[in-house]
């Protein structure tokens, strides 16, 4: 309640406090936030900073924010830290994802539970045996919200890199035997997909006591699946906002 | 997968090298204590049971609950041994297994009394580490997560979601400035408590991974049976009511489970 004398402005995020909704949903791509603020009511442009681009809209009466992250956990970070900061409760990442053990298929729609912390950043905010979980009430809801919506989506853990190259190209790479083996036993430990933030989406919401998810798309970004995408997330909020007001 | 994961190894026999159990003597769905002394206690809130083994810390015995096929089997205390319990287990047919344990307090608001549902653990263990690197989330299964809240909800319980903390060494936790690598036992609780993590025991980060692998269901309840920072501890009338609370807990949670032949 403090907030509005603690904060003005913060360093990156081209809004400040009483300008985000409680839920927010994080995509990477800046240019993916129009498309899915198009699923909202009423979407306005508050601004856009570096890679942080945020509008504001509304889905049956409840205020949601879109505000992207960039690529990476390092300016995800940012992007958490600040959103927070200014009052967000709810952070629910919209992303494109690789397959990991081949359970996931191009065009599946993945909502993680957890995440492989094969990140720098989250190292920086807890010691690595710690591990990256999504809210439960979060997963719950985003599984509910598809079924509902009859979009078939798979649950699992994903695995949040920092070298998008290392990835898909990892025999180029002078670790290449050190990425092959830790490949491998993502995959025989039953991860799904491969993306680049929710390990410091998760660790970092943790930490502030706000709520995460993620929903992911293997392989696929066109305009269909960020729709899909959106509909899941935001019906989600839909039912944790009626939950909220029981 | 449990067939395929143990072919032509010391696992590949009919009965089991540690948990002296073979196909037919468990249920889908097991009940974890650490404590073999503890397992004829979570029996007696079954409909009935029968002891099928009792070798070295694992006593097992298998029963039916509200007419749910249902086992019990203790673990002993550490990552180690149930490793090994989880490993055999799933080679004779468990696939739900549900850790039942007591837990220190690490937040102001984890009270004795109060039961921890883990959604994830901290791997400050030794054994996961041996299964998948440790950057790998300790995760429990959100379906039996889900169940267990419900279950907790339905009776009224007092009750915490979230992560807790799993650890190799009991007199590292509670006297850490008696350790030789006190500075970091000490540095790393305090992450771990500003991290907002609730309870810390000894088993559930190796349960979940190892449950990852085996593409098991896993789950855990932890009863905060004490408080160092309060210097609080259930009393032996209080311990037994909370228990009994836990099992029944677990018990109601195992009928959302669909039974698997």
């Amino acid at each position: 309640m403090n907030r509005v004398q603690k904060v003005e402005q913060v360093k990156h995020l081209p809004i400040k406090f009483g300008e985000v909704a409680r839920y927010v949903i994080v995509p990477g791509d800046p240019n993916r936030v129009p498309l899915i603020a198009n699923n909202l009511d009423n979407p306005v442009h508050q601004g856009q900073n570096r890679e942080f681009n945020a509008y504001k809209g509304s889905y049956k009466g409840t205020e949601i924010s879109v505000v992207s992250t960039g690529i990476g956990c390092p300016s995800t970070a940012i992007a958490v830290e600040e959103l927070v900061h200014i009052g967000a409760e709810v952070l629910i990442r919209i992303g494109t994802s690789g397959s990991v053990d081949n359970t996931a298929k191009k065009g599946d729609i993945f909502i993680a539970t957890a995440a492989v912390r094969d990140d720098g950043t989250s190292k920086q905010y807890m010691p690595i045996e710690f591990p990256a979980v999504a809210s439960h009430h979060v997963v719950e809801n985003l599984i509910k919200s598809s079924k509902h919506l009859q979009i078939e989506s798979l649950v699992g853990v994903c695995q949040s890199k920092d070298s998008f190259f290392g990835e898909v190209e990892p025999e180029r790479m002078p670790v290449a035997p050190y990425l092959d083996s830790k490949w491998k036993a993502w995959q025989g430990g039953g991860v799904g997909a491969s993306e680049m933030e929710a390990a410091t989406l998760f660790t970092l919401s943790h930490i502030k006591r706000v709520q995460a998810g993620a929903v992911l798309a293997v392989e696929v970004s066109d305009i269909d699946t960020v729709n899909k995408m959106t509909k899941i997330v935001i019906e989600a909020i839909n039912y944790m906002e009626e939950a909220s007001n029981v | 997968m449990s067939d395929e994961n143990s072919k032509g190894g010391l696992l590949d026999t009919p009965i089991q090298y540690h948990i002296q159990l073979k196909k037919g003597d468990v249920s889908d769905f097991v009940i974890l204590p650490g404590d073999p002394g503890r397992v004829e206690f979570i029996a007696e809130h079954f409909d009935s049971a029968k002891l099928v083994a009792d070798n070295r810390e694992y006593k097992t015995m298998t029963g039916t609950y509200k007419g749910r096929p249902v086992t019990v089997t203790s673990t002993g205390i550490g990552c180690p041994s149930t490793a090994i319990a989880v490993e055999e287990l799933a080679n004779v047919g468990v696939n739900t297994f549900v850790r039942l344990g007591t837990s220190g307090a690490m937040q102001e608001h984890t009270r004795i009394g109060d039961k921890v549902i883990a959604t994830g653990a901290v791997r400050y263990e030794g054994t996961s580490v041996q299964y998948m690197p440790i950057e790998f989330p300790a995760v429990a299964s959100h379906d039996m997560v889900s169940a267990l809240i419900s279950s907790a909800k339905s009776s009224n319980l007092s009750h915490h979601v979230g992560i807790v903390q799993s650890k190799d060494s009991f007199y590292g936790q509670h006297n850490p400035e008696g350790m030789p690598i006190a500075a970091e036992l000490l540095q790393k609780w305090d992450a771990w408590v500003k991290g907002g993590v609730l309870c810390s025991e000894m088993e559930a980060a190796t349960l979940f991974v190892v449950g990852s692998y085996r593409k098991l269901r896993t789950g855990a309840v932890l009863l905060v049976a004490g408080d160092q920072a309060r210097g609080e501890a259930l009393t032996k009338e209080e311990y037994h009511q909370n228990m009994t609370e836990s099992i029944n807990m677990i018990l109601e949670a195992s009928l959302d489970i669909k039974v698997e032949e």
